[in-house]
């Protein structure tokens, strides 16, 4: 049951008259004082889930000063607030203060419940204490994960690093493919030379021919200065094409006499210059399609694809979903100065039930958001981006993809009741039906 | 982004518009081609997602075929009203009738206003002045001089727009009519604002705020004390900035007007940045954005705010949030062929990646050039985008290229006789150099 405690000065108790019938009918213990010093002393008395205060003629003020009170409250009351005529500014500052909602008065029962409704929910959540990501869950080629589909990634990328062949890494968006790129380099026998990274999708077509073999001043307009291209760059070290599929089919002959003749020419200039590189090169598009179709070279396709690696979509990854979600998380954390020790239950699933179109590098972007906006040291469902909160109502009771183990239920199950009982251990125990000193075994177990 | 028929991928802008002959009558072509590019869905989350710029867009010939009967129909109907503006005009010079002439002349310029066709603009209002010069009521002759101050301040020539709003302050003073002369006085500020005449502006917002407060004129007050935090925060001095935009605030507020209420903050979240205030500021530019969007649809405010919001993100380290809010502005800007804000968007997304020391941000940059180039007042934008280019190739270590951005910017500045431009990329230079 939730416990409100309603505030209303300056002579507006009078709007709590409804409130009453509809707490108890919506399950709720609902207190109400008439001036601040009251209620001040009823917070530091008693536990409260949620304080409804109603601001006044200064509203903004009032707001402030709720926030204010509430910090350090005990139990952390959730604050709702009513106004009589909010202004657009109010609400903007009431939600970027934490205000569980802004309803107008006189309030409606609607409005009442769904912000009632929004308490229930974040609180209703359960932390998951994010795992350890051990070394050994990142291994020598700096990537993290344990799942199969990886293993067989990394004895490939075991085989090859050290030799000086040509490889392709094939693999959908967001997969990682130049994070792999980079790993072979620094495993290989040049790793000590440059890494130098080429997108050739992001690069307008008539600046990558320039970008690549470099250029003279003047050579065309724009080429304010003589620029060295990113093959000479990668002098001794590994080029790495990115999305090579994206290439004309005029600059793919280039390529493929300055990877047979070991040599380019600068744009606009009419020296030789010889170049000694490795190339690694990617795409997310199936290249035998666009030989098919007359779209890629088919003697520039076989040069590259000396040693073909390919990377697994998130979704084949199994659980190395919690192990980057605990690695980005505390990867975040630590550049926003932030803390964060645990996921909800439900974001978690959240997370687990998401069709992951732009893979890890999604998973991240997703991960960094959350970090970003989260208010305490744990990522909750409200954190996620809302296409990823739309699904919440199409999760089924039991994730079908991820089974949780004997333990995850557990788990959840002492972190829900622990905060139903507001963290009362003894009160925990007894519903749960175990002894106390089992119960704080299993709380130091699961980290709860 | 969907196949279009037969399943033939999307043609990206940059070849579109290598396509399309650089011809005055295919503007509105041009932009509608932009305005319905797409990102091809498969690359929002290739690495190359982040670097997606208009050209990199893509069009579907079918659908550019969908949309062109509505604009055939819009530009009918814009050269309708121009047509029949001047046989309005012709009736009534035969009745005599010249205010009548001026003023339909003034309505086509007005519609060629609407369309972004500024140029075109200015002729009919020159066309609608030279009649009303000759007439007995001064009237016409003051609408048309506003229309034209107005038109030239928006194309960047600020003598002009000045030499036309001072011939319209005299005869609103000579017609008594005081809402025409604050409004001529703001703008007179205006253009000595633009030309860095620091007292000249002072001493034209004084005037017009002394003309507005003795006409308790809220909404003009309010205007006018906006230009004077402007001015104020452009001399360096925040503190009377801040008491200006104070003053702006509570009359925009009283008045209930959005549009300048969202203007006001948008002022004020760039001076709270100024002064360090970076909560102040996000709180500030979140609030103008939501007057924003209570107000009448004004695209290029939007912007403006969001392009102010990312560049505070950016200053705080706030890159995520940053990129997501030029990605926002970018989607406006395109939807409604803001190209000059294009160039802002992709030259702020530029600096972004070269604060990540990420070198294919340079895409950005020529991006920014290219489109530019397709502006009317290109050459001083370009140079504002070469001197950014040029930072960005310091950052990145590339100094021989860095120098020569700059000095490409400095020529064009040297040609404008833009002299606080050159004395700042000279400093860069040199400072370069050291």
């Amino acid at each position: 049951m939730l416990r409100v405690l309603a505030v209303a000065t300056e002579g507006a108790a009078g709007v709590f008259q409804n409130i009453k019938q509809w707490a108890a009918q919506a399950d709720v213990e609902f207190e109400s004082v008439p001036e601040l010093p009251l209620a001040v002393r009823q917070l530091a008395a008693a536990r409260w889930d949620i304080v409804l205060a109603v601001l006044g003629e200064h509203a903004d003020g009032d707001l402030a000063w709720w926030v204010d009170a509430l910090r350090g409250a005990a139990g952390s009351p959730r604050l709702i607030v009513a106004a009589r005529r909010p202004s657009m500014g109010l609400a903007l500052r009431a939600e970027r203060l934490g205000v569980v909602d802004l309803l107008t008065v006189p309030l409606r029962r609607d409005d009442f419940e769904r912000a009632l409704g929004r308490v229930r929910s974040a609180a209703s959540e359960v932390p998951i204490p994010l795992p350890e990501v051990k070394s050994d869950a990142v291994g020598q080629y700096m990537l993290v994960g344990q799942s199969a589909a990886m293993l067989e990634v990394y004895k490939l990328m075991a085989r090859v690093a050290p030799s000086a062949a040509t490889v392709l890494i094939r693999g959908d968006s967001g997969t990682g493919k130049e994070v792999v790129a980079r790993a072979i380099h620094l495993n290989g026998p040049r790793a000590a030379r440059p890494f130098v990274a080429v997108n050739c999708a992001a690069i307008p077509e008539n600046l990558l021919e320039s970008e690549l073999f470099g250029h003279e001043k003047g050579a065309f307009t724009g080429a304010v200065a003589r620029k060295i291209g990113r093959f000479e760059q990668a002098g001794g070290g590994t080029l790495f094409l990115d999305e090579v599929a994206d290439m004309s089919l005029a600059l793919q002959a280039k390529i493929l006499r300055a990877v047979q003749e070991r040599e380019i020419e600068r744009v606009g200039g009419g020296e030789t210059i010889p170049v000694d590189v490795r190339l690694v090169a990617a795409t997310n598009r199936d290249l035998k399609e666009a030989i098919a179709q007359g779209r890629f070279r088919e003697d520039l396709y076989y040069r590259f694809a000396v040693v073909t690696i390919r990377l697994p979509r998130l979704a084949e990854r199994g659980d190395d979903l919690s192990l980057l979600t605990a690695y980005f998380a505390r990867q975040f954390a630590e550049r926003y100065g932030k803390r964060i020790t645990a996921i909800s239950d439900n974001a978690l699933d959240l997370l687990r039930h998401h069709n992951w179109v732009g893979n890890v590098r999604e998973l991240r972007n997703v991960i960094e958001r959350a970090t970003i906006v989260a208010t305490d040291e744990m990522l909750r469902a409200e954190h996620l981006p809302e296409e990823l909160r739309g699904e919440e109502r199409a999760l089924p009771d039991r994730p079908q993809g991820a089974l949780l183990t004997l333990a995850e239920v557990e788990a959840r199950h002492i972190a829900r009741v622990l905060a139903h009982t507001s963290g009362q251990i003894g009160a925990a125990a007894e519903i749960l039906g175990i002894h106390r000193n089992t119960l704080t075994r299993k709380m130091r177990e699961y980290g709860l | 982004m969907s196949g279009g028929a037969g399943g033939l991928a999307p043609v990206r802008v940059e070849r579109a518009l290598g396509l399309l002959p650089d011809l005055e009558v295919l503007n509105p072509l041009r932009a509608l081609l932009v305005s319905i590019s797409r990102p091809d869905e498969r690359t929002m989350w290739s690495s190359s997602g982040p670097y997606l710029t208009l050209g990199k867009r893509g069009v579907q010939p079918e659908e550019l075929r969908r949309h062109l009967p509505p604009l055939l129909h819009s530009i009918a109907g814009h050269m309708r009203g121009l047509y029949d503006a001047y046989a309005e005009a012709l009736e009534c010079q035969q009745r005599s009738d010249g205010a009548g002439a001026a003023a339909a002349l003034v309505k086509a310029g007005r519609s060629e206003e609407k369309v972004g066709r500024l140029a075109q603009a200015l002729t009919w209002y020159e066309t609608a002045l030279a009649i009303a010069e000759g007439l007995q009521d001064r009237r016409p002759e003051l609408g048309a001089l506003r229309s034209l101050g107005e038109v030239c301040l928006a194309l960047g020539r600020y003598t002009e727009a000045a030499r036309h709003f001072q011939r319209s302050l005299a005869i609103s003073e000579a017609e008594f009519d005081q809402a025409s002369a604050i409004i001529a006085c703001d703008r007179l500020g205006d253009a000595a604002l633009a030309q860095s005449e620091w007292a000249g502006a002072e001493a034209w917002y004084g005037r017009g705020l002394r003309l507005a407060e003795g006409a308790r004129d809220a909404r003009g007050i309010g205007r006018l004390e906006r230009s004077l935090a402007m001015l104020a925060r452009k001399q360096g001095d925040l503190t009377t900035a801040d008491i200006h935009l104070r003053r702006a605030r509570a009359l925009v507020e009283s008045v209930g007007a959005a549009d300048a209420m969202a203007q006001v903050l948008n002022g004020q979240g760039q001076l709270d940045a100024q002064l360090g205030r970076h909560s102040a500021a996000y709180a500030t530019y979140r609030e103008a954005l939501a007057w924003a969007q209570r107000a009448p649809r004004d695209a290029g405010l939007e912007v403006s705010i969001r392009l102010n919001l990312a560049e505070l993100q950016l200053e705080t380290g706030r890159f995520l949030e940053a990129e997501a809010e030029l990605r926002r502005a970018e989607q406006v800007a395109i939807a409604e062929n803001l190209t000059s804000r294009l160039v802002q968007i992709y030259t702020l997304m530029g600096k972004l990646r070269g604060q990540q020391l990420d070198d294919t941000g340079f895409v950005f940059f020529e991006q920014a050039i290219e489109l530019s180039r397709a502006l009317e007042r290109s050459p001083a934008i370009s140079a504002r985008v070469y001197v950014e280019y040029g930072l960005f190739k310091n950052q990145l270590g590339q100094h021989e290229e860095a120098r020569g951005y700059l000095e490409r910017a400095r020529e064009i500045f040297e040609s404008l006789g833009e002299a606080p431009d050159v004395e700042r990329v000279e400093s860069e230079l040199q400072r370069m150099s050291a």
